[in-house]
């Protein structure tokens, strides 16, 4: 079994105060993890590391036992809302293949396998119909379905999602993550999240991050845990779920 | 039916016709890219300080041609890169550069003889005295400059919509982003003789921008960008026959009053317009 990303000893800081201070974490394939903690604890930091964007000043990266640009390509990843302009004059199809880019020859248009690759990766996520709606008209749910879509287009083996259900109601964030849940029988995920509450009960361990990382099992967080992280009440909302055993 | 005729008895007519309609495949292309990613005063700065080029090459008798082209490379590169690197104030750089490409320009003709008319041409452009080799240059840069777009398609369009996302997928983003660039400077060479670099935004812009009123896709966009663009060199090629205007004005007036009339549309009819 190998390990899709490791961690370790990991510090950053922007011409400042540490951003992140020895920071470790492993998450083996086929986890499904959970990266929580308040705005400015080095979640978005943390994630450009993973991706290469930014270098660690100490501290090692691995991503499938190489080096994040090397290993990047394997990752499919999944930005908060509001990277590109809404009106862009962009099809839903037109948006998932961007995904296939760095899978797919260089030069010249998409090739036959590429669109029905992106099909595959609409008809997972339900978007399917949406095929040709121009992406400005579409609703907070369905625009992030059509983003994991993308994400899933390249083929990755680790889904990276950075609140993926920050724009959207309740009742649609069930069902991203109960399509999370269904994807993580073939790919590892990782899921930023500030509402730990309602993503315990999908996801195996949870990262919680202020500057420093402390990982726990999702049995094992309790009222005292969040308070300590967030540094004030936090409610942990009631839920069952099976004890996570790993793989 | 004056201009019809017109058409039939000079070739200056005719050239002047195909070369409108040539030019305008490659500016509905590229400036499909331009409006969708907001850098008309990036393309503008582009486009006014190729005359620096045109002066030097004036100065040093070399041909002009060669002088817009070293220029629209070089200033395409150069502001290119001030865009990627210096993006708080690359507004002010632009402008900066913008006018110094202009001004040495105008230096360097001022020290030629019988500079004036030549300046006015490439200014306001001289769609009416259009040759063959003219006609070449034009289409030459026309089938590079579509060649390359739809070599890199899915590059360019990927840097335009989300250039985070591209970067991730391993495309290297500033070196598409220069290339591009250049394509708008190739573009602009291609336009000096139609309507010059003043007037050159005009078309490089308002044809996209129409299209973006009304359809929401990047291809159909560029159809209709080019479809506009011929509409408006042919019918501003016929009204300033016919009225006996300067024609890159007229050219690009249509184009405006255009473009006008369609924002207005929008609004009344309550659609978003992209621009």
């Amino acid at each position: 079994m190998s390990d899709a990303i490791v961690i370790k000893e990991v510090s950053f800081s922007y011409n400042g105060p540490p951003v992140l201070e020895h920071v470790n974490l492993t998450v083996p394939s086929g986890e499904f993890l959970g990266l929580v903690g308040p705005n400015g604890s080095g979640k978005s930091t943390l994630l450009k590391l993973i991706l290469g964007v930014l270098k660690p000043q100490m501290g090692e990266i691995t991503l499938f036992g190489k080096t994040p640009e090397q290993g990047r390509g394997r990752i499919g990843y999944m930005p908060q809302i509001a990277q590109f302009a809404r009106d862009f004059p962009i099809s839903v199809e037109e948006t998932v293949l961007l995904g296939r880019l760095g899978k797919t020859s260089a030069f010249g248009f998409y090739r036959k396998r590429d669109k029905e690759i992106a099909l595959q990766a609409m008809r997972e996520v339900e978007v399917e119909n949406l095929k040709d709606r121009p992406i400005g008209t579409l609703s907070g749910g369905q625009l992030q379905r059509v983003l994991i879509a993308r994400a899933l287009a390249g083929e990755p083996d680790l889904l990276i999602l950075d609140e993926p259900t920050a724009n959207i109601d309740m009742r649609k964030e069930e069902d991203i993550f109960d399509l999370l849940q269904k994807l993580n029988e073939r790919v590892t995920i990782i899921v930023v999240s500030h509402d730990i509450g309602f993503i315990s009960k999908y996801i195996h361990r949870v990262a919680c991050l202020n500057r420093t990382l402390q990982v726990h099992k999702t049995t094992e967080i309790t009222n005292d845990i969040l308070q300590g992280l967030y540094e004030h009440p936090v409610h942990l909302v009631a839920h069952q779920h099976p004890p996570y055993e790993g793989r | 039916m004056e201009f019809f005729n017109a058409l039939s008895e000079y070739s200056f007519m005719r050239y002047a016709l195909v070369a409108g309609l040539l030019s305008s495949i490659a500016c509905g292309i590229v400036g499909t890219f331009v409006v969708v990613k907001r850098i008309s005063y990036l393309a503008g700065g582009i486009a006014h300080s190729i005359i620096g080029g045109v002066g030097f090459a004036y100065f040093l008798e070399f041909s002009p041609v060669i002088g817009a082209l070293g220029a629209a490379v070089a200033f395409s590169l150069l502001l290119g890169f001030v865009s990627l690197r210096l993006k708080e104030y690359e507004d002010t750089v632009i402008s900066a550069l913008w006018s110094l490409g202009m001004a040495v320009g105008i230096l360097f003709l001022s020290k030629t003889p019988g500079y004036n008319m030549d300046l006015m041409h490439f200014l306001f452009g001289s769609i009416l005295v259009i040759g063959d080799s003219d006609l070449m240059l034009i289409l030459g840069l026309d089938v590079l400059v579509i060649a390359v777009v739809l070599l890199f398609y899915k590059q360019f369009m990927a840097v335009s919509f989300d250039e985070e996302f591209a970067r991730l997928r391993g495309v290297n983003v500033e070196r598409f982003y220069l290339l591009f660039l250049m394509l708008v400077g190739l573009t602009v060479v291609l336009f000096i003789k139609i309507v010059g670099v003043i007037l050159v935004i005009a078309l490089l812009t308002l044809p996209a921008a129409i299209a973006g009123h009304y359809v929401r896709s990047m291809n159909k966009m560029m159809m209709m960008a080019v479809l506009c663009g011929m509409v408006f060199t042919s019918s501003g090629l016929y009204a300033s026959y016919t009225y006996d205007f300067p024609s890159g004005a007229m050219i690009v007036v249509v184009a405006g009053v255009t473009y006008l009339l369609s924002l207005a549309g929008c609004a009344v009819m309550r659609r978003t317009p992209l621009r």
